[in-house]
C-alpha cells in the first residue's frame, strides 16, 4: 500500500533541495525552505484532520490501491505531520555558522526520506530509504570533517545497521522468518543508538550542524521500523530484550549526561536517554505501553527538536557551549532562555506539557511489562531532568558581565513558539489527540506488521 | 463518603488552583509575545487578584463544609486523558484538611505577593518573581486540593520548578544557582519516590485515589493495597518524597543553602507552605502508614534525627537566615514525630501556627539589626542571651564534640558527597572518558588504542 500525500511533499521537498532553483545566498534558502515546510505541515494537516473525520483513520480516496491518507497504521497518521513540524523548526532556527546551504539541503532531504518512510509499506523501499538517510548524513561530515573522526566512526555503525537491514529483508523474502526478525533488532538497535550500540552517537551530536542532527534522529525512524516491521511478530524471549536495551541505555545515558562539560555532549545523552524510553513501552502488550511509547515518540520528536536548535542558535551567538562553569544572563536573552528550558522540560515530561501525559502513560504501561522497566523510567527521567536544569543553569545565568549576544529573533521564536503551541495545546487537550490517533486501538492490534516473510516465525527459541 | 458537589462549588474548587495558572498563563504569554516587561502595578494587580479570588473561593467553601457537616466537596471534571483501562482523572477535593490548607496557603500568598511589592520595587526579577509566585500558588492549590496522588504529583512538580527558579532569583551571583541546582537535585531525587509510588498503587490497586475513609479518619486518605507488603513499598516511597521536599537528614542541606533568594520567597517556601507539603502527603496518607507500621516507626525516626540535629546545628549559625532555616527544620522534624505517632490533629495545628510565626520572621529577618536594637531600647539593656538553660543539661564534655558536629553541619552534606555524589560522578566521568577515547580510536584519529596517545587528543578536543 502506498500513501500518496506525504509521498507527495518528500518529492516536493527533494525537488525544492536539489532542484533547478539554486538560491543565492543561505538567508534566502532558509527562509523559502522554511516557507515550504509550513505549507506542507498545514496540507497534511488538513489531509490528517480529514482522513481522522472520515473513517477513524481510514481511507478517503483509493485508486488501485493508492491511498490519499498519511498512513493507514493509527500509530504512524500522524507522523508526517510532525515531520513537516521538525522541518520549520530545524530549517527555520538554522544558524548560517554552523549550517551552509547544503546542509539545508540535505536536512530537506533527511527529512524528505523520514516522509517517505512512514508511507511506504514495500519492506526493499525501506530498506532503500534506511540506507539513504544515513548517507546523506555522511555527506556532510565528509565534506566537513574528512574520512577519518566522526565521519568515519559514523560510516561504521551504521554500514553495519544497514547491512543488518538489508540482509533482514533478503531472509524475509526467502522466509526465514527468525533470522529475518534477529537481524532486524540490531539494525534497529544500532541506528538508535542503543547500548552497546551508540558510540557513533555522542560524537556525531558533538560535532555535526544540530539541524541535520535533528534532521536525522528526530524522525526516529527505527521506533518506525520497529512498530511497523517486527510489530507482535517478535517471539516472547527475543521481545524482552527491546526494553531491556532501552531500559539500560536510558539509564547509564541519562547518568551520563549530567556528569557532561560540553552542552552538546549533554544533548546528545538526553537524546539518548529519551529516546530510548520510547522502546520500554514496546515491549509491553498493553494499549497503554503503546500509547505511551507512540506519544513519547511524537512529544520527543518536537520538543528535543526544539531544544536542539535553541542550543544551536546560543552557539552561534556564543561559540562552544561549555557546562563546566556558568557562562550566561539570563535577562538579556529570556525568551532563548525560557524556551530552552521549557523546551528542555517537556522532553523530559514536566507537567502542563503534553511530555507529561507521555511519560505517565509510558511508566504507568512499563509497570505492566516489568516493574523494574517503570522504575527504569522514572529513574532516568529524574536523572534527565536534573541534565536538563543544570545546563539551564550553566548556560544561562551565574554571570553579570553580559557578552552582546541577542535574545532570539523573530523568526526563531516564531519557530520555537509553534513547538511551544502544540506542546501546550497537546497537555490541554490530549483526550483528543489520543482519540485520534489511538481510538481505534483494536484496528491497530489486529493489522498485522508489514510482512517481512511470508511464513510464521516460531514462537520461542 | 458524604460530599457536597454542586454547580458553584465545582466552580470555586476549580477556581482555587485556575486563577492563579490563568493570572501566570496571561502575563507569561503577555512577556513572550511582546518581549517586554509589563508595569510592575499590573504585574502586581493581576497576581494579588488571582489571591485574592483564591483566599475567598476557599473561605466560602469552608464555610459551606463546616456549616453542611459532610466529610469533603468535591468537583469531577472528568478525565483529562484516558486510555484502555488507565484513565487520569481531574478530581479536586475540599476536606477538612485541605480546605484549611488551602485558605491559609491563598492568605500567605497574598501577603507575600503584597509584601514584595515595595520589597522588589524596581528589581530586575520583579515581573519573574510575580510569575513564579503565581506558578507556585497554583501547584500549592493542586497539592492540597488533588482528589488522588496523580493530579497531587502534577502540581508537587510545579512547586519543586518554582522553589529553584526562585532560589536562583538572583543569578547573575554563581552562588545562588549552584544552590538552586542542589535544591532541584534534591528534589527530583526524591520526586522519583512521588512517581514510583504512584506506579505502583495503580499497579496494585488500579488507581491512586485519596478516597479511603476509615474509622478515625477525619479526612479521606490514600487507598490501602490489600497486600502488606506493597502498603509497606507505597508508605516508604511516599516518605523518601516527604523527605527532600520537607529537608529531612541525611537530604536537608538545600533548606539553609535556598535562603540565597529573595526574603518573600524564603518565607513563602522554607516558611510557611512548600516545606510543609511533605507532611501534608504524609497526612493524606496516614492510612497506608497505619497499615505499615514500620514505615510509621521510620517516619518518627526520621523526624526525631532531623529535630535532634537541626536544633543543634542552628545553634551555632552566624545569620539570622541560616538560623531560620534550622529552627524551620527542628520544627518540621517535630511535625513528622507526630504524624508517625498518629497525631493529626497535633501536627495539622502545628502545620498552621509553625508556618505562620516562621514566615512572619522570615519577612521580618532584614530588620533583625534595627527590631534588636530597638528591643534594646525598650528595655533598657542589652538582650539577655538564650538558650543558656539547654546548655546547661549538656555534659561539659560533649559540648565540644557537639559544637565541631554543629560546625559541620551533622557530615550529612559531606557524607553526601564523599559516598553517593563523588563516587557517582566519578564512575560516569570514567566511563566517558573511555567513550571518548574508544571514539577516537574508531574514528582512525588515533594510530592503535593506546590510552595514553587517545588521551593526548581527547585532551586535545576538549
Amino acid at each position: 500500500m502506498i500513501h500518496v500525500a506525504p509521498l507527495v511533499v518528500a518529492g516536493c521537498w527533494l525537488l525544492f533541495a536539489y532542484g533547478p532553483v539554486r538560491p543565492e545566498s543561505f538567508a534566502t534558502a532558509r527562509r523559502r525552505m522554511a516557507l515550504v515546510c509550513a505549507f506542507s505541515l498545514l496540507a497534511l494537516a488538513a489531509v490528517w484532520l480529514h482522513m481522522d473525520s472520515r473513517a477513524g483513520g481510514g481511507k478517503i480516496l483509493e485508486l488501485g490501491g493508492w491511498q490519499l491518507a498519511l498512513s493507514d497504521r493509527g500509530f504512524a497518521g500522524m507522523a508526517p505531520v510532525l515531520i513537516a513540524g521538525i522541518g520549520i523548526v530545524a530549517v527555520a532556527m538554522a544558524d548560517s555558522i554552523s549550517h551552509s546551504i547544503a546542509t539545508l539541503r540535505r536536512i530537506l532531504a533527511l527529512l524528505a526520506i523520514a516522509m517517505a518512510f512512514v508511507a511506504v509499506d514495500e519492506p526493499v523501499l525501506l530498506a532503500l530509504l534506511w540506507g539513504l538517510s544515513p548517507w546523506i548524513a555522511w555527506q556532510e561530515l565528509r565534506e566537513r570533517f574528512g574520512g577519518r573522526g566522526v565521519a568515519r566512526l559514523f560510516a561504521l555503525y551504521h554500514v553495519a545497521s544497514v547491512s543488518c537491514f538489508l540482509a533482514s529483508v533478503a531472509f524475509g523474502k526467502i522466509g526465514w522468518a527468525f533470522s529475518s526478525l534477529l537481524l532486524m533488532l540490531p539494525a534497529i538497535a544500532l541506528r538508535d543508538a542503543r547500548i552497546p550500540g551508540h558510540s557513533w552517537f555522542p560524537y556525531f551530536v558533538e560535532k555535526a550542524p544540530l539541524g541535520l542532527v535533528v534532521a536525522f534522529t528526530a524522525p526516529q525512524l527505527g521506533l518506525f521500523a520497529h512498530l511497523a516491521l517486527l510489530g507482535d511478530a517478535l517471539p516472547p524471549d527475543m521481545a524482552r530484550f527491546v526494553p531491556l536495551i532501552g531500559a539500560v541505555t536510558a539509564v547509564v545515558a541519562a547518568a551520563l549526561g549530567v556528569v557532561q562539560t560540553s552542552a552538546r555532549r549533554a544533548l546528545a545523552y538526553l537524546l539518548m536517554s529519551q529516546t530510548a524510553l520510547v522502546s520500554l513501552g514496546l515491549g509491553g502488550t498493553s494499549e497503554v505501553a503503546r500509547a505511551g511509547s507512540m506519544l513519547a515518540w511524537q512529544v520527543l520528536a518536537l520538543a528535543t527538536t526544539g531544544f536542539a536548535m535553541t542550543i544551536s542558535a546560543l552557539e552561534a551567538r556564543r561559540g562552544e557551549l561549555s557546562l563546566a562553569t556558568h557562562s550566561g544572563y539570563f535577562s538579556r536573552t529570556p525568551r532563548m532562555a525560557a524556551g530552552f528550558m521549557m523546551m528542555g522540560l517537556a522532553s523530559v515530561g514536566f507537567p502542563m506539557t503534553l511530555g507529561f501525559i507521555a511519560e505517565d502513560l509510558l511508566a504507568q504501561g512499563a509497570i505492566e511489562g516489568n516493574p523494574i522497566w517503570a522504575f527504569a523510567l522514572i529513574g532516568a527521567t529524574a536523572l534527565n531532568g536534573m541534565n536538563v536544569m543544570r545546563a539551564f543553569f550553566r548556560l544561562f545565568s551565574g554571570r553579570r558581565i553580559h557578552t552582546g549576544e541577542t535574545d532570539l529573533t523573530g523568526r526563531e521564536s516564531y519557530a520555537l513558539s509553534l513547538v511551544l503551541l502544540a506542546l501546550l495545546l497537546g497537555g490541554l487537550a490530549p483526550n483528543w489527540l489520543l482519540s485520534q490517533e489511538f481510538g481505534h486501538s483494536t484496528r491497530h492490534s489486529t493489522r498485522p506488521a508489514i510482512h517481512l516473510s511470508e511464513s510464521s516465525p516460531p514462537a520461542s527459541r | 463518603m458524604t460530599v457536597i458537589s454542586s454547580t458553584w462549588t465545582t466552580a470555586l474548587l476549580v477556581a482555587l488552583p485556575a486563577l492563579p495558572f490563568l493570572a501566570v498563563l496571561a502575563l507569561g504569554i503577555l512577556r513572550w509575545a511582546t518581549g517586554k516587561r509589563a508595569e510592575e502595578r499590573i504585574v502586581w494587580a493581576v497576581l494579588y487578584a488571582a489571591f485574592a479570588g483564591t483566599a475567598l473561593a476557599s473561605a466560602l467553601l469552608a464555610f459551606q463544609l463546616f456549616a453542611t457537616e459532610r466529610l469533603a466537596i468535591e468537583a469531577n471534571l472528568g478525565d483529562w486523558f484516558a486510555i484502555g483501562h488507565y484513565h487520569f482523572p481531574w478530581r479536586l477535593r475540599g476536606d477538612r484538611l485541605s480546605l484549611p490548607f488551602a485558605l491559609f496557603a491563598s492568605i500567605l500568598v497574598g501577603v507575600v505577593a503584597s509584601f514584595s511589592r515595595k520589597y522588589l520595587h524596581r528589581e530586575e526579577g520583579f515581573h519573574r518573581f510575580y510569575l513564579l509566585l503565581g506558578l507556585f500558588g497554583a501547584g500549592v492549590e493542586l497539592v492540597v486540593l488533588a482528589g488522588s496522588l496523580d493530579l497531587l504529583f502534577f502540581g508537587w512538580e510545579m512547586v519543586g520548578l518554582a522553589s529553584a527558579l526562585l532560589i536562583a532569583f538572583f543569578h547573575d551571583r554563581p552562588k545562588p544557582v549552584e544552590h538552586a541546582l542542589r535544591a532541584f537535585v534534591t528534589y527530583r531525587a526524591c520526586d522519583v519516590g512521588l512517581l514510583a509510588a504512584i506506579v505502583w498503587m495503580h499497579a496494585t490497586t488500579g488507581g491512586a485515589a485519596l478516597d479511603f475513609v476509615g474509622p478515625g479518619l477525619r479526612w479521606p486518605g490514600l487507598v490501602v493495597p490489600s497486600e502488606a507488603r506493597d502498603a509497606l513499598i507505597v508508605a516508604f516511597l511516599l516518605l523518601w518524597a516527604s523527605i527532600g521536599k520537607s529537608a529531612q537528614v541525611p537530604l536537608g542541606g538545600w533548606l539553609p543553602r535556598a535562603m540565597e533568594g529573595p526574603t518573600p520567597s524564603s518565607a513563602i517556601f522554607y516558611g510557611a507552605i512548600s516545606v510543609h507539603l511533605g507532611p501534608y502527603l504524609l497526612l493524606r496518607s496516614a492510612p497506608v502508614l497505619e497499615a505499615a507500621p514500620l514505615a510509621a516507626w521510620a517516619v518518627v525516626a526520621v523526624g526525631l534525627a532531623t529535630a535532634l540535629h537541626a536544633t543543634f546545628v542552628g545553634r551555632v549559625q552566624s545569620d539570622i537566615k541560616s538560623a531560620l532555616a534550622y529552627a524551620s527544620m527542628t520544627q518540621l522534624g517535630l511535625i513528622f514525630v507526630e504524624i508517625g505517632l498518629g497525631l493529626h490533629l497535633l501536627a495539622l495545628a502545628h502545620i498552621v501556627g509553625h508556618a505562620s510565626v516562621r514566615s512572619l520572621q522570615i519577612l521580618r529577618s532584614p530588620s533583625l539589626l534595627h527590631d534588636h536594637q530597638h528591643l534594646e531600647q525598650a528595655m533598657g539593656q542589652q538582650l539577655p542571651r538564650t538558650g543558656g538553660h539547654l546548655e546547661g543539661l549538656v555534659p561539659a564534655k560533649i559540648q565540644p564534640w557537639l559544637y565541631r558536629h554543629a560546625l559541620e553541619r551533622g557530615y550529612f552534606d559531606a557524607l553526601l558527597i564523599d559516598w553517593v555524589v563523588e563516587p557517582f560522578y566519578r564512575t560516569f566521568r570514567a566511563l566517558d572518558r573511555m567513550e571518548s577515547r574508544f571514539e577516537i580510536w574508531a574514528g582512525g584519529e588515533a594510530e592503535a588504542p593506546d590510552p595514553t596517545s587517545g588521551l593526548d587528543l581527547l585532551e586535545q578536543r576538549r
